[in-house]
């Protein structure tokens, strides 16, 4: 056991702390608004910290750390990237502030406005479906950290990954978006000082020296310039560039953060604030990843060119390489905060992203298909109800899969790959239906549609490499949209966008 | 390869520094607008009843 009675009882505290704060929460949820958006009440800071904290988990640690292990610093682009798209979606507010003058609760809910309640469900199914299966795999690399850094028995994992589920589905089904964004802040300050420690005791550990000698010697040019090294390359570079502009527009779980600002304007500060946040959020564990290269990388070269990781005479896979660094680096006391940190990294992402997809299930599926069945509005209670059981109805699925599924290749690759499913088809469309006059319909279908088609065949039947799959998805999307778009009927204005607009 | 290791130096800094420096100012300002949220949510409520 790696872990001394000192770091159980922080961690204990922690857990117990986070639980209390999320059930208390709950007297504040009056109507459905409260539960998604949590009344629309978030100011700078705390919207800050709650998007931080939902794009920042134990997960993102773990596939950075990968990454960075693998390709040294020519990972860096894609924590670039993602920034600087950040800051130029915060800076100009595109799409973001239109999303938030129309007031909605999910992102599928648009298409219903802007083009017909038929196309929101098929978008919520094939949202539900990529979100889902993305967050499918979170529990068993979170449960891998927690196993190796802990010491806890690696037979014990199907044990961790549900009680940290169960924590974290027990104030999301209570208390909604308003236990989330308070759970969120407090999650936020631990994993950035859990952030900041382990940066520096990795560092110091391994020597910057060392850390740029290794990658040189390992990787030669490909470990720096991105253009170099056969895993990224220009087909790379622009997927990213257009996937990170999808991700801010149209992820739900971030999107929901838009929508729950007290207006357009704090949507914008609070992207482009996040966005010089997401800069460290993805460089940081990268350096973690190379620093455990300095340390462990001395095994034989892998398929993928990397040495394996040998910790005390085991080899072990990549992926683990950073959590074992952990393990040996922290002396008791630093163990127990770094670890906390990363339990509130994990159960803020895993909470958010429990009550986006769920929301979109029951908002953008069960509901409307209830409509059509004919069936009348339900109350606001209903619908919470709804909301807490499809809550239930995705934590049992993301179970099952992360425990079934088994991951090969870079976790970041499937992680974009699942995003880009949904995103190609969901961005085009709403960039069209927003930006261009001649969207319909029939443009709409046909983007959701191509763009998943795009993903999915290519991906999970012909096992092409990711990049193309990635270009693939969003010129498919694209070419729906337009081809579409021409060749039907051109749609009315939308009294809800013109007064948007 | 040196242009691209001092390149990615300087982003290293810089993010690393942004980060310590947003975490800081969040955490000092963040619970004014946690008070706010609860108290808004709240008499929001209120007017709908």
């Amino acid at each position: 056991m790696n872990f001394a009675a000192i770091d159980w009882i922080i961690v204990v505290a922690y857990l117990a702390g986070s639980l209390l704060i999320g059930v208390m929460a709950k007297r504040y949820v009056g109507n459905l608004s409260d539960f998604l958006v949590a009344g629309r009440e978030l100011g700078l800071h705390v919207g800050i910290a709650t998007l931080a904290a939902t794009e920042i988990g134990t997960i993102t640690f773990m596939y950075f750390a990968e990454l960075g292990y693998k390709a040294g610093f020519a990972a860096f682009c894609t924590a670039a990237i993602s920034g600087i798209v950040m800051i130029i979606v915060g800076r100009t507010g595109f799409v973001i502030s239109r999303f938030r003058e129309l007031k909605l609760m999910t992102v599928p809910e648009y298409f219903e406005v802007k083009y017909s309640q038929g196309l929101r469900i098929v978008t919520g199914i094939l949202v539900a479906i990529g979100g889902i299966l993305n967050m499918g795999v979170f529990l068993k690399i979170e449960g891998q950290f927690l196993t190796i850094v802990s010491g806890i028995d690696s037979k014990y994992l199907v044990a961790v990954m549900t009680a940290i589920l169960l924590l974290e589905l027990v104030y999301t089904v209570l208390g909604g978006m308003v236990s989330v964004v308070i759970t969120d802040f407090l999650q936020y300050v631990l994993l950035s000082v859990a952030t900041i420690l382990v940066t520096f005791y990795a560092v110091n550990t391994a020597g910057w020296e060392n850390i740029t000698a290794k990658v040189t010697t390992v990787m030669g040019e490909g470990g720096w310039n991105p253009l170099a090294n056969q895993r990224f390359g220009w087909t790379f570079l622009i997927w990213q560039v257009l996937l990170w502009f999808a991700m801010c527009a149209c992820w739900q779980t971030t999107a929901m953060r838009m929508f729950a600002t007290n207006g357009p304007k704090t949507a914008k500060r609070v992207m482009t604030w996040t966005g010089v946040i997401f800069l460290g959020r993805g460089m940081l564990p990268m350096l973690w990843g190379i620093c455990a290269l300095v340390m462990f990388g001395t095994g034989p070269l892998g398929a993928d060119g990397s040495p394996t990781p040998i910790v005390n005479g085991h080899a072990i896979a990549p992926i683990e390489a950073m959590p074992a660094m952990i393990a040996t680096l922290l002396g008791p006391g630093v163990k127990g905060i770094v670890v906390a940190g990363m339990l509130a990294a994990t159960m803020s992402v895993n909470s958010s992203y429990l009550l986006g997809w769920s929301s979109v299930l029951s908002q953008d599926v069960i509901l409307p298909i209830r409509s059509k069945l004919g069936k009348g509005d339900l109350g606001s209670k209903s619908q919470i109800l709804i909301n807490r059981l499809a809550n239930v109805g995705v934590s049992l699925f993301v179970m099952f899969w992360g425990l079934y599924y088994p991951l090969s290749g870079s976790t970041y690759m499937y992680l974009t790959i699942t995003g880009t499913i949904f995103l190609s088809g969901a961005f085009v469309s709403v960039v069209g239906g927003l930006y261009w006059s001649r969207a319909n319909l029939l443009g709409g279908y046909a983007a959701m549609l191509m763009g998943a088609a795009g993903a999915i065949i290519p991906f999970f039947i012909l096992h092409w490499d990711p990049n193309w799959t990635g270009f693939c998805a969003f010129g498919l999307a694209l070419l729906g949209m337009v081809a579409g778009s021409l060749l039907g009927k051109k749609s009315n204005s939308v009294p809800a966008l013109s007064a948007a607009e | 390869m040196n242009g691209w290791q001092l390149f990615w130096t300087i982003w290293l800094l810089f993010s690393g520094a942004a980060f310590a420096i947003i975490t800081l100012v969040v955490t000092l300002k963040g619970f004014g607008d946690v008070k706010r949220m609860l108290s808004g949510i709240k008499a929001h409520d209120k007017t709908s009843e």
